[in-house]
């Protein structure tokens, strides 16, 4: 039943209001938890048996008769339904503790459900209309988060957001409608085989051209990043860790290489741009990075810096770069994810996200510090931490590839990444201990376990990353570098 | 021709009234007029199903809502906008309106396409039948609308 992806947080969602009007927190608390831990069991244990033997579509009945419910289920999107779960799991882990003081945690929960649903929906959708819908549903949800807070500023960065995000979806739909005026469809397999019989050539640009447009504001690719530095690092910590660890790589880059690569079919031309916009992202972000004093929004331009990484890496377009792109992919997740759980605690604790005014914390939050410094090492890439092996395979592809400038490029922004984040250390918790800061005691028993669970994952993946590459990300990488016969060839009912 | 120009044009200038008008009730009757024509196009492009939703919701409820939402608001302070809109706003239309121009017609013969039939079955089963992860998907954005207003309007009691 791949339709429980989306139904069953959509449900508990539902009632989650009501159920806040009886018990305020322990409910809301449990209910949230619970099923994003059965989602993420289900994704992670039944997931693999149900794509043994290939990609599955499954059409939902309802009450005895065959309705349009199409959802697929292949490499790639079990890929991202893992991470979703997974990320999605210790940032509502996180929210037990961190949420408490914002009050309506049971709303909080509901809309949190309501962008996972989104998030799921997108990843699990056969047809382009579709993958707008759960678009704006994963957006519209993420809106009201980012102003959870209700302060000036979040309110400010959630508008800044809104109306970016609205001029992306404009791009999207106006594609999307191209894309229909040609081939008098909207399914991924449809579109995919009527492409090949046309010959379409100019008109695809421009549709690719809005794709970009729209799916790069959503992934916040530079030129188009503009509103990720004011919305990540506004919104509750939690939120900060899905939006940066999950939103932008699902309704961002999910969606465009899913229909760049599997529908559209990657041109050599195609290529070239997102390498480009990957390594400009890559390099500009970090730069941008170095001079924060905000931790959070350092954090934010490291997700744009290392989202550059991941469009690098697909963008080459070989089976290693694939493979390399999407392992960068999920280990960011985890390790931006963690970071911004981290700098949570952290806020909590001393009620600043000043780099400047922080100093020494480690002694007063030495499980904090630590899972900190493991997210910092991962993705600036030292091994043997997860971030390691996903640059690695990217480099390796772009030399193997013919692009040796591109992966001195990739090489030394990592340089930049570690400069940046070495900071980040030294200023937040490490040296002496400033004494505002003398009574600051670890974070709360949920906060610290979630970040713990993902520094665990780091380290484990980065151990164990040949399993792991080849039970998650292979399959995954298979179908995008299956390019559009993986569409035609096993999606037609 | 005549009066499809007419409306098309009548739709772009009330359009852009919504957006340039500093007074929000105007601003929302503009919207309102603009999504009536709108209406009315579609049901002259036999579409009568949207041209049905666009009046009743667009036209209809949502200017309903609007205007309640204005009557239910107070003045209060004035918000300070940047001088930027007022020339950046007419220059990216102008720009617009001259691509569309110069681009448009070129581009609209040249757009290769299948021969597709008329749309498959009545209304019903186009929606009931052909679109319903698309009512899963309208179920969650209004889900998230009506828990984003909740959270968005609650007593700020505990949060600085």
């Amino acid at each position: 039943m791949i339709i429980l992806f989306v139904v069953l947080p959509l449900i508990v969602a539902g009632i989650l209001p009501l159920v806040g009007k009886v018990s305020r927190r322990v409910l809301p608390d449990l209910l949230a938890n619970a099923t994003l831990l059965f989602l993420l069991v289900y994704a992670a244990v039944a997931g693999r048996a149900l794509i043994a033997g290939g990609a599955v579509l499954q059409q939902s009945a309802w009450l005895g008769e065959a309705v349009n419910l199409r959802l697929a289920l292949d490499g790639f999107s079990l890929l991202m339904l893992v991470a979703i779960a997974l990320v999605g799991f210790a940032a509502s882990l996180f929210s037990i503790d961190y949420m408490e003081h914002y009050g309506a945690k049971a709303n909080y929960y509901a809309l949190y459900l309501v962008m996972i649903a989104g998030m799921n929906g997108l990843v699990l959708a056969t047809d382009l209309f579709s993958v707008y819908i759960f678009l704006e549903v994963a957006a519209v949800a993420s809106y009201a988060l980012v102003a959870f807070g209700l302060g000036h500023d979040e309110l400010e960065a959630a508008f800044k957001y809104l109306m970016l995000s609205v001029a992306a979806s404009a791009f999207i739909v106006a594609a999307i409608a191209v894309v229909f005026g040609m081939t008098g469809s909207l399914d991924f397999a449809a579109v995919a085989s009527a492409l090949q019989e046309l010959n379409a050539g100019p008109v695809l640009v421009i549709a690719s051209a809005f794709f970009l447009l729209g799916f790069g504001l959503k992934a916040a690719l530079v030129p188009f990043h503009a509103w990720l530095p004011d919305a990540h690092p506004s919104a509750p910590a939690p939120i900060s860790a899905v939006l940066s660890g999950l939103l932008i790589k699902v309704s961002g880059v999910y969606a465009m290489t899913r229909i760049f690569l599997n529908v559209f079919g990657l041109t050599p031309a195609l290529s070239t741009v997102l390498m480009w916009l990957g390594a400009v992202s890559l390099v500009v972000a970090a730069f941008l990075a170095l001079g924060q004093k905000d931790m959070k929004r350092m954090l934010a331009y490291s997700s744009i810096s290392q989202v550059g990484y991941v469009v690098l890496g697909i963008g080459i377009g070989t089976p290693l770069g694939i493979a390399g792109g999407l392992f960068h992919l999920f280990n960011h997740a985890l390790a931006k994810g963690l970071l911004f759980l981290t700098s949570g605690s952290v806020q909590q604790a001393t009620g600043t996200r000043d780099l400047d005014e922080m100093g020494g914390l480690a002694k007063r939050m030495p499980i904090t510090a630590a899972t900190n410094l493991i997210g910092a090492l991962s993705i600036a890439g030292v091994p043997p931490l997860n971030g390691f092996w996903s640059k690695l395979l990217i480099i390796v592809a772009l030399v193997q590839a013919g692009h040796p400038v591109f992966a001195v490029i990739a090489v030394l922004a990592s340089v930049l990444t570690l400069w940046y984040y070495l900071l980040m250390q030294r200023k937040a918790f490490f040296g002496k201990l400033n004494e505002k800061w003398a009574s600051v005691k670890e974070a709360p028993f949920w906060m610290t376990a979630a970040t713990v669970l993902l520094a665990l994952l780091c380290v484990g993946i980065g151990i164990l990353f040949t399993s792991t590459i080849t039970t998650w990300i292979q399959p995954a990488a298979d179908v995008l570098a299956d390019g559009v016969h993986a569409m035609t060839g096993s999606w037609g009912f | 021709m005549i009066l499809q120009t007419a409306l098309l044009i009548g739709l772009v200038i009330f359009s852009v009234l919504a957006i340039a008008l500093k007074d929000l009730l105007k601003s929302a009757i503009s919207l309102a007029v603009s999504s009536l024509l709108l209406g009315i196009i579609f049901f002259r492009m036999n579409a009568p199903y949207a041209g049905v939703f666009e009046i009743s919701v667009v036209a209809g409820l949502i200017t309903v809502l609007f205007i309640l939402t204005i009557a239910l608001t107070k003045s209060g302070d004035e918000v300070r906008e940047s001088k930027l809109v007022n020339w950046v706003f007419p220059l990216v239309f102008v720009a617009f309106l001259v691509i569309d121009a110069l681009v448009m017609k070129g581009l609209l013969g040249k757009v290769p396409a299948l021969a597709s039939g008329p749309e498959a079955g009545t209304f019903g089963e186009v929606l009931w039948r052909g679109r319903t992860l698309d009512l899963v998907g309208q179920i969650a954005v209004i889900l998230a609308g009506v828990f984003a207003v909740l959270a968005l309007f609650r007593k700020r009691d505990k949060h600085d």
